[in-house]
This record gives structure tokens, sequence and C-alpha cells, in this order.
């Protein structure tokens, strides 16, 4: 009776080392990510909500979310049209440097955020390549929202291409050719028929670009300005608490930018349960 | 109707070049543009400094650690997830993905949380005379914290698609799990696993955010490239920043090339 | 080999419902089923995939139930072969033999032997993706028989191979089984492939076993409802106590009809129970190769006949003449054979 309760608890399987990689994989799990995970819980745990509630309305602070949150969300848009593009392009036409662009294109992954940071912030500045070019139309790009943007945009670019390009190879040319015997013009098409099939994949690029925004650091730092109220971001904020050994501030500020987070992603996958149950007829 | 599909056609191509050169290879040329506007001396000078040469070797050791411990978690985490069926599997899956989530900066954080001062843990390492915090050990936790999943995920859906056909008629006839593994499984995932080998070390040797907060920035202890580059360019050291960006450039540059030949040779096999 | 009160569940889903039926010694034995009747699920148990919830699996006269997959001394042909893609023919075949710890000489020439008996000596250095379809599958049975299992099992063994090579493989594997005599079960959702190639049929429906017996006496004399309407083009006949002489069984409000039960006369053609004939319309009619498929019209019925080649063709629209020999009535999923009144009342004529 005992083994007949064992073996439902899983279906026991022919392949051999459940109980190696169980093991391993929990035990790796639990020191690099469910430890450090918990002490984050018990350290709020510790922090009383007046505090709490006190240092994330903070006038400071809630200025870092807005330009957090807008900056990411216009380099998140920004990379969903090109990122459409790109992917377009790069599974519908032939062409020469097709190859080079496709490989390129994955240059925010592989290159140090860092060496992006300081890169775009010197392009960026009056006197720099592209910031010369701002200039004479009185624009200031470095050390202000606009910089942000840019350094966002960069950080995301693959997220939107490398999640829309698998759709539109797999997609059936039929598909195309079926709107096209139906009668359908070429923007109909384009709005009815393409953009509601990619549409659950660019809403994930989109998701993870805004996402990775939201979070992400060492391009931004340099470019930003961080000048508080105007171009201090959330991260850096948490960072400037940390270096004045102010933990519970700066873990009050986390977890409000990981509950955003984690709402961000929620969303996302309920808009892909939805559109999977659409594909698979349950509604 | 054909010239105008001929106009969009050039359209969007041109507009793909134009965004992406802009976006991607100006700043590129820029890094070399500027780490040898002087010649080759001042980055001579740069990278045979005593403070870059110690981290650069920070940073390789940091990234093969790294590399090494997330290619056994990644290979069990995958044998795991998709050889069999248990409760919690999902919730397994979810947590193994989280880091990805999380901000660099926060995931220093929660290294700081978990083993610094205020830490319930902290008076035993106080007494085992382990240091993380400020030391090569948290910067190796938060790196390999912020590439948890970067191998798992490549294998999990090489061998979703696969099944587990071949492994049963192998373990049918009678073959031990570590031949299952080498004589059949290792050679299906042997380009999956070396695409998440290069994708976990382009991002653990730049990783910045969650080093740089648990780091401590002691010169020549605990500065990774990235965070040496930092601090030669808070200290107007423009030339040399560059320089040493140099070397990152290149490491990133070979990357993406292997990860396109790889991409092709793996897309071959598996026709 | 014997299955006794085997019972299995996926969650709330009963894949196997009390499952018992033994294999005789040397024979060939089909589990025959629609999709989900559950037939893989057994197959999977009896080869130690699967462990069932409750019951005995028992090979050779000894329980198996706790015995590793591996130590069972099963073959186990895969639906989709499950060849090892990344070693050569040779080494498929061999695998089963290196696991075990053979000596290379023995190995070499067992593996020679199973290639030349499945008929493909002269390709064992070659990978499993430069092979036809039908010569993958004889290299999954002839990696399944290498080590000289006392049970072959087969899943869907012909399902991946497209129809002109199945019949011919058909034949070979009935051959080769028979010439091994080897004991061996297969599954598969084909009633065609059972009849051709089993001595014994167990048909399966919904987890649980519908009937077990030869093929002629499971398509002659089904015993469930399910298995007289599983076999043959059977058409369902609404009123069958309408029809000239037939007897309504009470509470029997189902009855079913075969092809080969029904004459199909054209009018100037004579019937040999005209005055139990029906007259129907031909709506439609199919070539199917040695036959001619008609649908015809009989009231509200939609019956399947058909004619042979060497008849004059019945055409579409044409007024054709009927007659039932025999009809298989149901009450839930019991059934009994019903013979028309008037073949009982031939003999008193003459």
């Amino acid at each position: 009776m005992a083994s007949a309760g064992k073996t439902r608890s899983r279906s026991k399987s022919v392949i051999p080392g459940f109980g190696l990689t169980m093991g391993i994989t929990v035990t790796l799990l639990c020191l690099v990510v469910l430890i450090p995970l918990c002490s984050l819980v018990i350290y709020t745990a510790k922090l009383s909500f007046s505090d709490f509630w006190a240092t994330v309305t903070d006038p400071r602070v809630l200025a870092s979310y807005k330009v957090s949150i807008l900056t990411s969300l216009y380099a998140a848009l920004v990379n969903s049209v090109m990122g459409l593009i790109l992917a377009w392009t790069l599974t519908k036409f032939e062409f020469p440097g097709k190859r080079f662009l496709d490989g390129i294109l994955e240059l925010p992954f592989a290159l140090p955020t860092a060496v992006a940071g300081i890169t775009l912030t010197h392009l960026n500045v009056r006197d720099g390549w592209f910031g010369a070019l701002f200039a004479k139309a009185g624009i200031d790009v470095a050390y202000t929202k606009f910089g942000i943007t840019i350094a966002l945009i960069f950080v995301g670019i693959p997220f939107v291409v490398r999640s829309v390009q698998p759709v539109l190879e797999k997609m059936d040319p039929e598909y195309e050719e079926a709107a096209e015997i139906l009668g359908a013009s070429r923007s109909r098409y384009f709005f009815k028929v393409l953009l509601p099939e990619l549409f659950p994949a660019l809403f994930s690029g989109f998701t993870m670009a805004f996402a990775r925004g939201l979070g992400e650091y060492g391009s931004v730092v340099f470019i930003a300005g961080n000048t508080p109220y105007e171009t201090e971001i959330a991260p850096l904020l948490i960072m400037s608490k940390l270096q004045s050994f102010d933990y519970p501030s700066a873990t009050a500020i986390a977890l409000v930018m990981l509950l955003f987070a984690f709402l961000i992603l929620l969303i996302n996958s309920v808009v892909q349960n939805r559109a999977s149950n659409i594909v698979r007829g349950r509604s | 109707m054909k010239n105008r599909s001929r106009f969009v056609r050039g359209l969007l191509i041109a507009l793909s070049f134009l965004f992406l050169v802009v976006m991607l290879v100006v700043p590129l040329i820029f890094v070399f543009a500027t780490a040898f506007q002087d010649g080759w001396k001042p980055f001579a000078t740069t990278v045979s400094d005593y403070y870059a040469k110690r981290s650069i070797a920070l940073t390789l050791i940091v990234t093969v650690i790294t590399v090494a411990f997330n290619t056994v978690f990644g290979l069990c985490a995958a044998w795991l997830l998709t050889r069999f069926q248990f409760r919690g599997k999902r919730v397994l899956s979810a947590l193994i993905e989280l880091p990805l989530t999380i901000s660099p900066v926060i995931a220093g954080l929660i290294f700081l949380l978990t083993f610094g001062r205020r830490s319930i843990l902290y008076p035993l390492l106080e007494r085992a005379n382990l240091d993380i915090i400020f030391a090569v050990p948290g910067i190796v936790l938060a790196t390999i914290f912020v590439t948890f999943p970067f191998i798992s995920r490549e294998i999990i859906p090489v061998l979703n698609a696969e099944g587990t056909d071949e492994e049963e008629a192998a373990a049918l006839m009678g073959a031990s799990g570590s031949t299952i593994f080498w004589k059949i499984t290792f050679p299906k995932i042997k380009w999956a696993l070396l695409y998440g080998i290069v994708l976990c070390s382009a991002r653990a040797m730049g990783e910045f955010g969650a080093v740089s907060v648990i780091s401590g920035h002691l010169m020549g202890k605990t500065t990774t490239m990235p965070l040496y580059i930092e601090i030669l360019y808070q200290g107007y050291d423009f030339t040399g920043a560059f320089a040493m960006s140099a070397i990152l450039v290149v490491l990133a540059v070979i990357i993406l090339i292997l990860r396109n030949i790889i991409e092709r040779k793996g897309g071959k096999e598996s026709l | 080999m014997k299955l006794v009160n085997i019972n299995k569940s996926y969650g709330s889903f009963q894949a196997s419902k009390d499952i018992s039926f033994e294999v005789p010694q040397g024979s060939l034995t089909a589990l025959l089923g629609p999709s989900g009747s559950g037939k893989t699920t057994i197959l999977r148990m009896i080869a130690g995939l699967e462990q069932p919830d409750s019951g005995d699996i028992i090979i050779g006269g000894k329980r198996v139930n706790d015995v590793p997959a591996s130590q069972r001394g099963i073959g186990f042909v895969f639906q989709n072969y499950a060849l090892f893609r990344y070693m050569t023919v040779f080494d498929n075949v061999a695998f089963g033999l290196k696991v075990q710890k053979k000596d290379k000489k023995y190995i070499r020439s067992r593996v020679m032997e199973t290639l030349d008996l499945v008929g493909l000596s002269g390709l064992e250095k070659r990978y499993p993706s430069q092979l036809s379809g039908g010569q993958r599958q004889r290299i999954a049975f002839a990696r399944a028989i290498a080590p000289s299992p006392e049970l072959l099992l087969l899943d869907e063994p012909f399902a991946a191979i497209d129809a002109k090579v199945r019949s011919e493989l058909r034949t070979w594997l009935k051959e080769t089984i028979t010439k091994l005599g080897i004991t061996s079960i297969f599954v598969t959702h084909d009633q065609d492939e059972a009849i051709e190639v089993a001595d014994k049929l167990i048909v399966t429906n919904n987890g649980r076993i519908e009937q077990i017996g030869t093929p002629l006496e499971v398509y002659q004399n089904p015993k469930t409802a399910f298995t007289a309407k599983f076999f043959g083009s059977t058409s369902e006949v609404l009123h069958y106590e309408d029809f000239d002489t037939f007897d309504r069984i009470d509470d029997y409000d189902h009855a079913y009809v075969r092809p080969e039960f029904i004459k199909v006369t054209r009018e100037d053609e004579k019937q040999k129970y005209a005055h139990s004939a029906v007259e129907g319309t031909v709506e439609q009619t199919f070539f199917r190769g040695d036959n001619i498929e008609l649908h015809i019209r009989v009231g509200e019925n939609l019956l399947i006949g058909s004619r042979s080649l060497f008849e004059p063709q019945a055409l579409r629209g044409e007024t054709v003449k009927l007659f039932i020999s025999k009809l298989f009535v149901t009450r839930g999923n019991e059934v009994i054979p019903l013979e028309n009144l008037s073949m009982r009342e031939d003999p008193l004529v003459i």
C-alpha cells in the first residue's frame, strides 16, 4: 500500500535520475534564489508599515518611479514598432547584409551594459557624434529623460524582434494569399489579419522590454545625469540608499518595483492565456 | 501595385539598416575610435596597469565559476522538468525563471540582506571567518543569480520537442542513467547547451548592477572589468575607460559570431 | 503473459478499468480499439513504462509489477520507432546487447544475424535519417528483438508508414514473428490490420475490454454493441421492425447492419427473397478497389451496401431492391444477432 501511495505522487518513470536531478535542482535553487528571496521577505516583515509608506510616497521616490516607468514605456513602444519592422524585414525579404543585421541584433545581450552606458553617453553629449546633431536643433540628449529612453531602447532592441520573428517565420504564406483572394487590401490585411495574429508575441516582447527597462541600471546610470526629480531612475535611488547604508528605504523602494514587475508579467500571462485559448478553441 | 510594394520593401529595409546602424554599429565603432584616438600607447598603458589586469582576471574567474555552476544546474533542471511528471513542477519552473524578472540592483540588494551585517546569518559567517559581501563569493553569487535560468531555458525546449521515446527505449533495454545521458540525450542537446553557455558567459562577464551593489568597489580585489570601467570613467580617464571597454566589445563580437555559428550548426542538425 | 484486474487512472480519468486477459505462448495478439480507448496504456504497463494502480502483471508465471522495465525481458517497438538518431543502424541494434555487456564478437554476429532477418544487411553504417519509413520500422523491430526478448510489444507499428508499404510490412511482420515464435502483442486502431495480422484480438473501448477472441469469432459473433458497430462499414437502421420480416425484441431499440448482410439487386435482376426486399434509391457510389460501395436511401435510413465489380453497375439515382439478411440489435452494450424470418421459412419451401 505504501508503494501505491508513492507511485501516485509522481508517475513512476523508467528513465533514471529523478532523485539526483531533483536533489541538485532544489538545493541549488534554494541556495541561489529561495534563501535570498526569503531574507528579503524577512527583512520586509521587520519594517514598520508607516515607515514603509513614508518611504515609498516620498516625492523624490515617486518622481523616480515616474521617470522609470515613463522612459521604459516610451522605449518599449519604440522597440515594438521597430521590432515589428525589423522582424518583418528579416523574415520576408532577401537583401545583401541581411545576415549581418540578423547577427548584430543581439549585441545588446552580448555587450556589457556599463560599456553601452558610457558609449551612449559620449555619443550623445553636446559635442558627441549624435549630441552635436541634436544640439543644432536645440535638443539636449545626454542627462535628460530623452537620453534615458535612448539607453533603454538600446537594451530592449532584441526582445520584440526575437519574439515576433518565429511567429512570422511559421506563418503560412497561404494565410496572406487567402486574404488576398478574398479581396483584402494590404492595410486591411495588416490590421485585421496580421496584427491580431502577431499580437500575443508582440505583447510578450513589449512586456519583456518594458520589464527589462524598469530594472535596467548599467546602461542608464551614465547617461541619466541622475538629477533628483528629473532624471533619477528607481534602481539608481535604491543604489544611493544602499551606499548610505539606508537598507530599510532601499528595500521598500525595491519591493514596490518588484510588485510592479510581477504585475506586468501577470498581465502578460493573462493576455497569452487568452490568446492560446482562442487558438485552441476554448473560450 | 508592384511599384508600391517595391517601394515599401525598400523603405522597410532602409529603416531597418538605419535603426540598427545608428543604435548598434556606430556605438561599436565609437568605442574603438575613442580607445585608440591617441594611438596604441594609451591603450597599452591602461590595459597593462596592475588594477586593470586584476579586474580582467577577476572577471574571468567569476565567469568561469558562474558558467560551470549554471551548466550543472541547467542540465539537472532541464532533465528533471522534461523527463518526469511530479507535483509542484510548475512552481519549480516559475522559480527558476524568476531571476530574469528581477532588476539586477534588487538582485544585489537581496544578497546584501542575506549575507550583510544585519542578516541573521551574519554571526555565523563571522564565526566561520567567511567574507561574502564586499568579497569575491558575493560577486559570484550575484552573477549566478542574474544568469540562473540562462542554460536550462535553452535546453528545456529542445528536450521537450524531442520527447522521451528514445530515452525510454534505452531504459527498457537496461541502459544506466549515465549511458542514457551521454549516448542518447547529450548529442541532442549539445548545441543548445553550448548556446546557453555562450549567453551565460556574455551576461556573466558584463554584469554590472548586481555586482556593483555587492562588490564594495575594492580596487584590485572586488572590481570586475565593468566596475573598473566605471571607476576609470568617473575619474575622467575616458580613454582608459574606452580602452577597457574595447576588450569587452571584442569579446561581445566574438560571442555574437559564436552564437551565429552555433545557431546555424544546431539548426542544420535538427533538420 | 497474463494481466489480472488491472486498473489505472490519470487524475480523474480512468484509463484502464479492470483489465484481465491472457496471451498464450508464441501467439500474436492485437489490442484493438479507437484512439483514447486505453490500449496503449495497457501496452505501456506490460512493458513497465507505466505502473498500474492495482492488479497483477504476470510474465512467464512470475508477477513482475515490481520488476524494473529493463529486467522484464521485453522488446518494445515504439510508434515513432524512437531510433537513436545519433547512432548508426549497427549501434542502434547493438545497443541492448552492449548494455548487457555481451562480448564484442557475439554482438557483431547477433546484429548481423538480426539485420539479415529483417532483410537490411548492408545498411549497418547508415544513420536513421538516411533510411526510408519502412526501413526504420524494420530497424526498430531488429533493435527490439536483438537481445532475444521473451515478449515483443509493438505500439501502432504501422501508423507512421504510407499505405502501400504498410500492407507489405504487415505480411512481413506476421511471417517474421511466426518464424521467430516469439509471443507478441501489438496495439492498433485499424480493424483491417488487426484482423489480417493477429491470431487473437482484444477489443478495447473506454478503458474496458469489450471482447477477446480470434478475428473470425469477433467479427462474426460480436458480444457487445460496440464490437458489432466497430467492424466493417456498419450503418444504423432506424425502426428496424418496419423492415419486412424482422420481429422487434423488447427494449432492443437500435439496429446495425453490415454491407455483407445486404443483398442489393437492380430492377432487372432477380432477388431471391423478393417478397421481403425493400426499395431504395442510390444516393452515392464509391469505387473501393475490389467492390463498389453504395449509399442507399430507404425512407429515413441511409444504408451502406455493396456490389461486386463484376456485376452491372448500379448508378446514382437508380432505384434498387435491398434484402437485409441479418441485423445486430442492441440494448445498451448488449447485442443480439437477428436473422431475417423469411430465410428461416425458406427450407420449408424446398
